[in-house]
C-alpha cells in the first residue's frame, strides 16, 4: 500500500473501513499515521455530535403554529403585499431606465434623407443669391430673395 | 407493512388537505416531522436559542408552498430543502453581521481544545474529552464553506442517504458523492492548517 492509496480511500476509511495492509502501512508511515489519526478523530467527533441531545420543540409547538397558521390564512400578509408591490416597481424602474437609455442613444435630429425633386427650385433659388455680381439686387427684390426651404415631410409622419 | 403503508396514505390525505389551505391538516405533519426539522435546524445553525423560531418559521414557509409538493419525493425529504435552505439564508445574515464563535475563543483556549483532542485516540476519551472532540468538529464545521458544512451535516450528522441528500439538494447521487469527499478531504486538510497555524503563534 502506498501514501497515495490512503488518501484515496478516504471515505472507505472514514467509514470505519480498515485492513492488515494498511495497519502495516500505518505502522511504518508517520504521515500518514498522522493523516488517519485525524480523519479518526475527525469521524469519531462527528459520530458523537450526531449522538447529543438536540433541542425539542416545546410543548404545544404544533398547535400554537396551526393556530398561527389560521390567524395567517385570515388576515392579508403585509409582507406578500410588499413583496408584490416592490417587484412591480423594480420591473417599472427597469423598463422607465431602458426607455431613457434608448432615448438617449438615438439621434435627436431624426432621419436624414438627401434632397428630393420637390426641393430643386429652392435650391436653385439659393444659388443664384450667391451670385456676387447680383447679390445686392436681388437681396433687394422680394420675389428673388431666397426662400427657406420648408423641413422636408416624413413619408410616415403623423398628422 | 400494512400500517406504514396506511401511515402513508393518511399522510397523502393530510397533504392534500393542506394544498386546500387547511392549516389543521397541517398540524399532524408538524407534530409528525417537527423533531426531525428542530435536529437539521439545529445541527446547521448550532444556536439553540434560535433553534424554534427557525422551525417555526419553515413550518410556515412549508404551508405556504405545500401546493408545490408533487408527491415525487418523500415529504420529509421536500420539508428538509426547505429547512436548509432557510438554515443558510439565516447563516448568510447572520455571518455578515458577527464574528464566527471559533474566532471569538481565546488563543489560550484554541490551543487548549487542539492539545486536548490530540492527547489521545478517539476511543479512549472519557465524556469531558468527548467533549473536546465534538467543540473541535464543531468548530472545524464552521470555518468549512458552506457547501462542505450543509453535506457533511446532512450525512454525518442527520444520517441521510447519498440518494435522499441528492434529492434535499437537487443533485445527482454521484454529485453527492465527490462532494462528500471533497468536503471531508478539506476538514481534514484545514484541521492540519489550524494546528500549523497554531504552532506557528506558539513559537
Amino acid at each position: 500500500m502506498r501514501c497515495d492509496d490512503i488518501r484515496n480511500r478516504l471515505d472507505d476509511l472514514w467509514e470505519g473501513g480498515e485492513s492488515p495492509e494498511l495497519r502495516a502501512h500505518l505502522a511504518d508511515c508517520s504521515a500518514c499515521a498522522g493523516y488517519h489519526r485525524d480523519l479518526r478523530r475527525v469521524s469519531s467527533g462527528f459520530r458523537l455530535l450526531s449522538r447529543e441531545d438536540v433541542v425539542v420543540p416545546s410543548v404545544g409547538f404544533a398547535e400554537r403554529l396551526v393556530r398561527q397558521l389560521g390567524e395567517l390564512g385570515r388576515a392579508p400578509s403585509v409582507a406578500e403585499f410588499f413583496e408584490r408591490v416592490g417587484r412591480r416597481f423594480v420591473y417599472a424602474t427597469l423598463a422607465l431606465t431602458f426607455l431613457t437609455l434608448l432615448a438617449l442613444a438615438l439621434p435627436s435630429t431624426g432621419p436624414v434623407r438627401g434632397l428630393s425633386a420637390a426641393d430643386m427650385p429652392a435650391q436653385e433659388a439659393a444659388l443664384a443669391y450667391s451670385d456676387p455680381v447680383a447679390e445686392n439686387g436681388l437681396q433687394e427684390s422680394p420675389e428673388l430673395a431666397p426662400v427657406e426651404s420648408p423641413a422636408p415631410a416624413l413619408p410616415n409622419e403623423v398628422k | 407493512m400494512e400500517n406504514s403503508g396506511a401511515q402513508l396514505a393518511q399522510e397523502i390525505q393530510w397533504i392534500k388537505r393542506a394544498q386546500q389551505g387547511e392549516p389543521e391538516a397541517f398540524g399532524p405533519l408538524v407534530q409528525k416531522y417537527q423533531q426531525r426539522v428542530f435536529s437539521l435546524v439545529y445541527h446547521l445553525v448550532r444556536r439553540r436559542d434560535e433553534v424554534e423560531d427557525l422551525a417555526q418559521e419553515i413550518f410556515i414557509k412549508a404551508f405556504r408552498a405545500i401546493r408545490s409538493y408533487n408527491f415525487q419525493s418523500s415529504f420529509v425529504t421536500w420539508l428538509s430543502r426547505i429547512a436548509t435552505n432557510h438554515c443558510y439564508d439565516y447563516l448568510r445574515h447572520e455571518r455578515a453581521s458577527r464574528v464566527s464563535f471559533y474566532w471569538q475563543m481565546g488563543e489560550n483556549s484554541q490551543q487548549e481544545l487542539e492539545s486536548n483532542a490530540e492527547s489521545q485516540p478517539a476511543e479512549a476519551l472519557d465524556h469531558e474529552e468527548h467533549a473536546v472532540l465534538k467543540d473541535l468538529v464543531t468548530k472545524l464545521l464552521d470555518r468549512a464553506p458552506e457547501k462542505d458544512r450543509e453535506i457533511l451535516v446532512l450525512k454525518e450528522l442527520e444520517d441521510y442517504s447519498v440518494e435522499e441528500i441528492a434529492e434535499i439538494l437537487d443533485l445527482k447521487p454521484t454529485t453527492v458523492k465527490v462532494r462528500l469527499h471533497r468536503a471531508r478531504k478539506r476538514m481534514l486538510e484545514d484541521m492540519r492548517k489550524w494546528r500549523e497555524e497554531k504552532q506557528g503563534h506558539a513559537m
